[in-house]
């Protein structure tokens, strides 16, 4: 090869050598990508800050700047209140996680419990469902009068009455538990498998038991684990909107998240307020997640020996099946009941407690899932077609941003690399229903506003941090010399990231892909701030048939999105592998 | 393309300095190799070797200094040139083989070709000409992870020659192998090496491989070049303590120059604690009368005798002597310090043996 086809300095001036070196292919795409970033987090959280000092006048036209919205969140005699719920709520549900996930986990990872391999894929299956389409599961299970279980004791045990009421505080939390256990679990789970089981052999032969083992030296070494999920579960759950929209809010039990969307739609809509409400909400949230990033996450390698070894399990005797049954019974509980109690309410033409055989109709199904049908309901199979679209176009996106994003952050290790790495943490701390009322109140006078490209702004924003951990994780692992080998071989960065980078990557590619597009079909609480009618997602269906239709309908347009979920489950399995998820 | 150049070797590196952070990794270093020749680049970890490979691969950016090959700047901040790694025509061996685990032998080393847009009949003529001379010809179609270690290595190497670039980089290409793996691939790249006569510059914290492989070996710490010169040169009059500690193995010993005797030669007064011994010596560059200097005897010219011959032999007894077939590893104690020796096993030497340790002049080296 000769030297003519390669380089080319001939009298070059010093200002036209430094402007060839900045614009290489890599600089301008990370820069691009950059500003996109930055923009789509950063604008969102600004006009937020902006907007709860706009204070609405009493007409509701015009606006002054002042700290009425902040004094009316402490005056109203609504927001208090649900600030207190929201405060109990997230409380109740972090512990009910963590006690499920904690045990689960231990059980799983530390122990001989019978088919422990086999029942962690059932364990996880909540963390690919909807807590709303839960919420309205169990409603049909556990509503006093139509209840699936509370007619079952009537008729069974003859009881009077209902043992079982849901549609409160405590169904609330019950649900939210059971659905974000999984988070806990995966927290957890990573560094009790790899705990050096010296460590609990050794308080054995000093006379430990089992349980004094346990307390003693296993629970406290995965505490960083522990306490990150708890602090996850606490955070979304503040920011869940489906559960209590569906169990609490009607029965007088208001949330700050049911509170902001009844500020940001409707007759008496003041963005301003809930604007405010949702600083407030987000200001908590970042500021536990700057907690758990700061000072809980880096200990947690404390306790990993990072050995391959596989660990003895404790032997628990007779009680390996009392923890074979507890694990059983969560499946049972957190996806068997729920889903076959949808199945039963949406065969009926109406829902009434009572199972009639003679009665049993696919109709529901044909109005929601039909939409060439012309009995079809719109704001259901507009939500199917929305929502097919917005996950794969939004998954698309998210995979391209973040594979980009996550270069930067950990090849190039540029200047700008901190804050790339702080924007993608930005959005996890700021729950879905807060960043879509600074989508809202940022975007709301563009053409954008109104289609479906805000709300694939929202989710896009809201949820490529997740792709980009999946793709961060692998790209860890692989070594950075096949990239720069590839650049000696003569190829340009965008040659090396087509036909290397990308490649390797393939697999975190695919599985952060299937993950967000899981997350964006079941989305409820962006959707539900940023969707008008015509724009309506699955999820939004689900709502609208909940609240004015019946619960036969709900149900099947609930299992529609179920099965949909349980089918990417399956595919990110397989495509992801064990420990994908894992902290 | 001819750029005028600064000097008329073939590969320049001129006042190269990199920090990173507040770490100067390079300290102000300037070396040049003619085209075709082998340089290693020696020195522990941290010592600026790997720095200097990656700046005149382009996969980092330097301070200032400048770096060309063949009269094309690679480098120059101080003119704002910066040549991106791939616009430098260089083939590069990593230490992790860096072998893309997607592809195949053929796919792999194939790649440097389709890049460079080679025809389809020609990049097949190449590929199979040059996984030949590695060895690899079975294995062409084999996929890049069912390598062993030793075939990755070769199949690397494959690659980094297959497009005949202007410049052959190793970064430790052999520390992930086993010994007698190592031994062996040593002697293998030098030969190919030899046989495709591209300009390489190999990087190794090994002193053997250094000394086997090189044509010129550059020896580094903390950034900055101790020693330049050929192995043989390098082994035999190291320049300082570092230079003679790194390379081989050396007894090391305070010693102040009393007499200069004839040209590069002179006496010393070697002390250790309250032992005393005057020896004549050759001096190394800088070295006057009346110097503080560090005298390095090499093991192997350590003699052990049984009988005292003249004043300038010291007396010590074998701490231990162990066997190793063609020679025998010894430590003879001189007072506190512990002579390492190499004797002949026909001297059947053992511990607790009274002997005398005998010094040629020639050998003795009294260095800065």
């Amino acid at each position: 090869m000769t030297t003519n086809t390669l380089g080319n300095n001939t009298k070059p001036t010093r200002w036209s050598n430094r402007l060839n070196a900045l614009c290489t292919q890599e600089n301008i795409i990370t820069i691009v990508v950059s500003i996109i970033v930055g923009v789509a987090v950063i604008l969102p959280l600004i006009t937020l800050v902006i907007s709860s000092f706009l204070v609405l006048d009493d007409l509701g036209f015009d606006t002054e700047w002042g700290f009425g919205n902040y004094i009316e969140i402490v005056t109203d005699p609504v927001i208090p209140k649900a600030f207190l719920n929201t405060i109990i709520i997230c409380s109740g549900c972090t512990v009910l996680a963590t006690l499920l996930g904690v045990s689960l986990a231990w059980t799983n990872a530390r122990t001989n419990c019978p088919g422990r391999a086999w029942l962690e894929p059932f364990n996880l299956i909540p963390f690919f469902l909807s807590p709303f389409i839960g919420a309205i599961a169990w409603h049909n299970l556990g509503e006093p009068q139509t209840g699936l279980l509370n007619n079952l004791a009537r008729d069974v045990f003859n009881i009077e009455g209902a043992i079982l009421n849901v549609d409160n505080i405590w169904g609330v939390i019950w649900v939210t538990g059971i659905f974000f256990a999984p988070l806990v679990y995966l927290f957890v789970i990573g560094s009790l498998r790899r705990m050096d089981p010296s460590l609990e052999d050794s308080a054995r032969t000093t006379g430990a038991g089992l349980l004094k083992t346990t307390m003693t030296i296993t629970l406290p070494l995965v505490m960083p684990g522990i306490l990150s999920g708890a602090i996850i579960v606490f955070v979304t759950s503040a920011g869940e909107f489906g559960v209590p929209f569906k169990l609490s809010a009607p029965y007088g039990w208001e949330t700050l998240t049911t509170q902001i969307f009844t500020k940001a739609v409707g007759d008496d809509a003041n963005h301003y307020l809930g604007a405010t409400m949702a600083m407030a909400l987000g200001a908590i949230t970042i500021f536990l997640i700057f907690i758990q990033r700061r000072y809980i996450a880096p200990r947690s390698f404390e306790t990993v020996t990072g050995k391959g070894f596989r660990p003895n399990v404790l032997d628990l005797g007779g009680w390996k099946w009392v923890a074979f049954a507890f694990n059983i019974v969560f499946i049972f509980v957190a996806v068997v009941l729920p889903i076959i109690s949808l199945i039963i309410v949406s065969l009926h033409p109406v829902w009434t407690g009572e199972i009639v055989a003679e009665k049993l109709t696919f109709i529901n199904y044909t109005k929601t899932l039909f939409f060439w049908d012309e009995n079809s309901i719109d704001a259901a199979t507009n939500g199917i077609l929305n929502s097919l679209f917005l996950a794969f176009v939004g998954a698309s996106i998210a995979m391209v941003l973040a594979l980009v994003v996550s270069y930067m952050i950990h090849r190039t290790k540029g200047a700008g690399s901190a804050i790339l790495d702080f924007l993608c943490v930005v959005p996890i701390g700021f729950p879905g229903i807060v960043l879509a009322m600074g989508v809202l109140v940022t975007y709301i006078q563009t053409p954008i506003y109104a289609t479906l490209w805000i709300l694939l702004l929202g989710y896009i924003t809201r949820f490529f941090p997740y792709g980009q951990r999946n793709i961060a994780s692998i790209m860890l692992s692989i070594s950075e010399e096949l990239d720069q080998s590839s650049r000696m071989a003569g190829a340009t960065w965008v040659t090396t990231m087509r036909r290397i980078t990308i490649p390797l990557l393939k697999p975190g590619i695919f599985a952060g892909w299937i993950l967000l597009f899981v997350i964006f079909l079941r989305e409820l609480s962006i959707s539900i701030i940023l969707y008008t009618s015509g724009t309506e997602t699955l999820a939004v269906g689900v709502y609208y048939l909940s609240n004015f239709e019946n619960e036969p309908l709900t149900a099947a347009l609930s299992l529609a999105q179920t099965v949909l979920c349980l089918i990417c489950m399956f595919a990110f399995r397989r495509l992801a592998g064990k420990e994908a998820l894992t902290a | 393309m001819s750029q005028e150049t600064t000097s008329n070797k073939y590969l320049q590196v001129n006042n190269l300095v990199k920090w990173f952070g507040d770490d100067k990794a390079v300290n102000d270093i300037s070396f040049g190799i003619d085209e075709g020749s082998f340089l290693t680049l020696l020195g522990p970890s941290g010592c600026g070797k790997t720095t200097t490979l990656m700046s005149i691969a382009g996969l980092h950016t330097i301070n200032s200094g400048s770096i060309q090959v063949g009269g094309l700047v690679y480098t120059e901040p101080s003119q704002s040139i910066f040549l991106a790694p791939e616009k430098r025509d260089i083939g590069m061996v990593f230490q992790s083989y860096a072998i893309w685990p997607h592809m195949s032998v053929t796919q792999n080393v194939s790649y440097p070709l389709e890049i460079r847009k080679f025809p389809k009949s020609e990049i097949d003529d190449r590929v199979a000409e040059v996984l030949a001379l590695v060895d690899l010809t079975d294995m062409a179609s084999k996929m890049a992870t069912q390598l062993s270690g030793g075939q990755q290595q070769r199949c690397s190497l494959a690659r980094a020659i297959v497009s005949s670039p202007r410049l052959l980089l190793f970064d430790e290409p052999l520390s992930n192998l086993d010994l007698k793996l190592r031994e062996q691939m040593r002697l293998e790249l030098k030969r190919i090496q030899n046989e495709v006569g591209i300009t390489s510059i190999y990087v190794t914290h090994d002193q053997a491989e250094a000394l086997v492989m090189s044509d010129d070996i550059i020896v580094m710490s903390k950034g900055n070049i101790e020693q330049t010169g050929a192995p043989l040169e390098i082994y035999s009059q190291p320049v300082n303590k570092y230079v003679s500690n790194f390379i081989g193995v050396a007894n090391l010993l305070e010693a102040r120059i009393s007499k200069l005797t004839s040209p590069g030669h002179a006496e010393a007064v070697v002390s250790y604690e309250d032992m005393t011994v005057q020896l004549p010596c050759k001096i190394g560059v800088g070295v006057k009368e009346g110097d503080d200097t560090t005298i390095s005897i090499r093991p192997e010219n350590v003699h052990i005798i049984r009988e005292k011959t003249n004043d300038q032999c010291i007396e010590g007894k074998v701490e231990n002597a162990i066997f190793l077939g063609n020679h025998v590893d010894c430590r003879v104690s001189w007072g506190n310090f512990e002579w390492k020796v190499i004797a002949h096993p026909r001297d059947r030497l053992k511990a607790g043996d009274k002997i005398f340790l005998r010094f040629d002049s020639e050998h003795t080296l009294a260095v800065q």
